[in-house]
């Protein structure tokens, strides 16, 4: 008997093993079931675009709404999304409507981009009752992780760049600054970038004030503006900190047709399409144009949004933790650099 | 003395070995950047090691019908091109004119001056056209075999023969199957549209629609429709040249596993445009050029042999393409030819 008792004993844990292994081979292959799912789950996301409308410029950087939606459009290509488009068209009230049909199509998660504070509150609201997950873009969502740009942090790359180049070159004078473009918009954007471009020329310049230049936006006036003041500094070194790139092509040509090339450099903000281009487009700064006086322009990327954003969306429909606020790692474009950040592809 | 010169040989072999510490960390750059040649370490044939004598044998049997299918387009001023990129040609015909013949039996004679970029029309692209840095294919660093005028390496007179297998995968229709084709409004014909992604699983799906199976040494041809917009020259080059459907990296890769010789497309830049990562700067190129060489033909004339293909439900056929022997250039204009 306690030979038996022994065997069964033995036993026991032997059977206990062959059920314990047939269950863990159960379990393996549920969890690869789920695993395969999870592989091919698709995930619907919409993305409601601030504005669409081709004259308007994207936070007055000289990006269209286009750019931005074409980018998502790319960026999803590889990722298993299902992507739905909305154009707020810069209307409150429009946003709110795209937020409603959004939430009546059941969509698994929504990309926000509307300026409108209210609305904005109001669309958090929406969804978070609807059970749907909102990543807001540069414009914050109560409860929303925010993608946005850092206008301060890029503003300082364009006022460290002016100042550096001027110890460099100039550091027998002491030069005049300007910062050019619409100055007067009671953005909140366009005062953190004029509050950047004053700290990072402080950094570099301690005592050197700007001096706003406004140009209402209208890069005809820009150039008008700058043309005026450099006939009041005739005798000075001029550094120019340009809101947006239109006006650093007009302020170019003011000082071009001063004949003031060598007493002036310029940085921009935004580097858009229209500063430069593939490598047969040469453009405003391109390689082969290294001695610009538009020494470069700082990237706020927004036909890469889409790059940048959907990971983040990624993440939050896996359920993953994702920050309060992702900010856009702003860099200067110069000749040197800009066929690495933008990689032309007009060659064959 | 002695003292003075085991010094000296002491400081000589410093030298020396920093010196070939410097030699090594240069070549030690293009091994990280570039994988090593499966056929040695001097060899500058890249994929065309593979077309051996049984594998154009092989290919022989391809020939059925002796039907030959066009597949380049023609050389011609207007074509889609970049930037100031341009193709020229200037004729001498000076026997031509009245009293201009030569001899009794007033002989006449003409010939052409060609003013050309070398990646135009119906190309290929040589192994000295792409690189990372200035690491080349089997990790040459490129930077110590460049003139003004030639490559000292890598030239398209290094290539042996094409005398190989084609095959034609239809990428139009596998789209058209799988309910995913997306057309551009341009095209007169399907196409795929410029910016989609072509997967390995696309590749394979083509494959399988002719029951055709890659072999090592084949030459490849996706049709996408998209050469539709090359016919339209000049109407739509800015269309055509904006960007393109093409392969993505994992089906660039499985296709440098199968062991083929060439990826040819009836697009100007074989993989996809905007690429899958807008921080890179055409990857496919890289990878079948640099670390695989393999090589690209591009504006390739696909149209006919997919629709022969088509009809035939056969999609594998002799190719007749030659690479002329000019020394130290990286890519030509070349005639294809589908003999079935």
């Amino acid at each position: 008997m306690p030979g038996t008792g022994f065997a069964e004993c033995n036993r026991a844990p032997a059977l206990h093993m062959k059920r314990r292994h047939f269950l863990l081979a159960i379990l393996a292959v549920a969890s690869s079931a789920r695993a395969a799912n999870e592989e091919v789950r698709r995930f619907r996301v919409a993305f409601a675009n601030l504005n669409e409308e081709l004259a308007t410029s994207i936070e007055g950087l000289g990006f269209s709404g286009v750019e931005i939606r074409r980018s998502f459009e790319l960026a999803s290509r590889s990722l298993p999304l299902d992507m739905m488009y909305y154009d707020n068209g810069g209307d409150a009230e429009k946003a709110l409507v795209n937020a409603a049909d959004a939430v009546s199509r059941k969509v698994d998660l929504l990309i926000e981009y509307n300026s409108d504070t209210a609305a904005n509150a109001e669309i958090g609201r929406q969804l978070k009752t609807a059970g749907i997950p909102v990543l807001a873009i540069n414009h914050a969502i109560p409860g929303a992780p925010l993608y946005t740009a850092d206008h301060l942090a890029a503003g300082r790359i364009a006022g460290q760049t002016l100042g550096q180049f001027a110890k460099q070159n100039w550091s027998d004078r002491t030069p005049v600054v300007v910062i050019l473009g619409d100055v007067a918009d009671p953005s909140p954007s366009v005062a953190a970038r004029i509050q950047g471009v004053t700290e990072g020329l402080r950094q570099e310049l301690p005592n050197v004030p700007p001096i706003l230049l406004d140009s209402a936006g209208h890069s005809v006036r820009a150039e008008g503006v700058l043309a005026k003041f450099l006939g009041t500094q005739t005798r000075r070194k001029v550094l120019v900190a340009t809101l947006d790139d239109a006006s650093a092509l007009a302020a170019k040509s003011a000082v071009e047709t001063a004949g003031r090339t060598s007493d002036c450099v310029i940085v921009s903000q935004g580097a858009s399409r229209i500063v430069h281009g593939g490598a047969s487009e040469k453009k405003e700064i391109d390689p082969a144009n290294r001695g610009s006086i538009i020494l470069g322009s700082v990237a706020y990327y927004f036909d890469r949004y889409g790059y940048e954003v959907l990971p983040i969306a990624m993440q939050m429909l896996r359920g993953e933790q994702v920050p309060a606020q992702t900010r856009t790692n702003h860099v200067l474009i110069s000749a040197r650099n800009v066929f690495r950040e933008y990689p032309p592809y007009d060659m064959n | 003395m002695r003292y003075a010169s085991i010094v000296a040989s002491v400081i000589l072999s410093a030298l020396a070995l920093l010196g070939n510490l410097g030699v090594a960390e240069a070549q030690s750059d293009c091994k990280t950047l570039v994988k090593a040649s499966p056929f040695g370490p001097d060899d500058q044939v890249g994929a065309t090691n593979r077309i051996t004598p049984a594998v154009t044998k092989a290919a022989a049997a391809e020939i059925q019908t002796g039907a030959v299918i066009p597949m380049a387009f023609n050389l011609v001023d207007g074509v889609p091109l970049f930037g100031t990129r341009f193709t020229k040609t200037i004729l001498t015909s000076a026997s031509l004119v009245p009293g201009g013949e030569y001899g009794k039996n007033k002989l006449t004679y003409m010939e052409d001056t060609y003013l050309s970029q070398s990646h135009v029309g119906t190309h290929i692209d040589g192994m000295g056209h792409i690189g990372i840095m200035d690491c080349y294919y089997n990790q040459t660093p490129m930077g110590k075999f460049v003139t003004q005028n030639s490559i000292k390496k890598l030239g398209l007179e290094n290539l042996k023969t094409f005398a190989t297998r084609g095959v034609i995968i239809d990428m139009v229709k596998v789209f058209q199957d799988a309910g995913k084709l997306k057309t551009n409004p341009a095209c007169r014909t399907p196409c795929l549209d410029g910016g989609t992604v072509i997967t390995e699983a696309d590749i394979q799906a083509g494959l399988k629609m002719y029951n055709v199976t890659l072999r090592e040494g084949d030459a490849v041809f996706l049709h996408t429709g998209w050469g539709d917009l090359f016919t339209q020259f000049p109407a739509q080059n800015a269309t055509y040249n904006k960007a393109e459907p093409g392969i993505g990296k994992t089906a660039a890769q499985w296709l440098a596993d199968q062991k083929v010789v060439l990826v040819g497309t009836d697009t100007w830049a074989v993989e996809v445009i905007p690429s899958e990562d807008a921080m890179e700067a055409f990857p496919v190129h890289a990878l079948l050029l640099t670390d695989n060489g393999i090589h690209i033909v591009e504006n390739v004339r696909t149209d006919l042999i997919a629709a022969e293909a088509a009809s035939s439900k056969r999609a594998s056929f002799f190719l007749s393409m030659t690479v002329p022997k000019a020394m130290g250039t990286t890519g030509t204009f070349i005639n294809i030819e589908a003999i079935r």
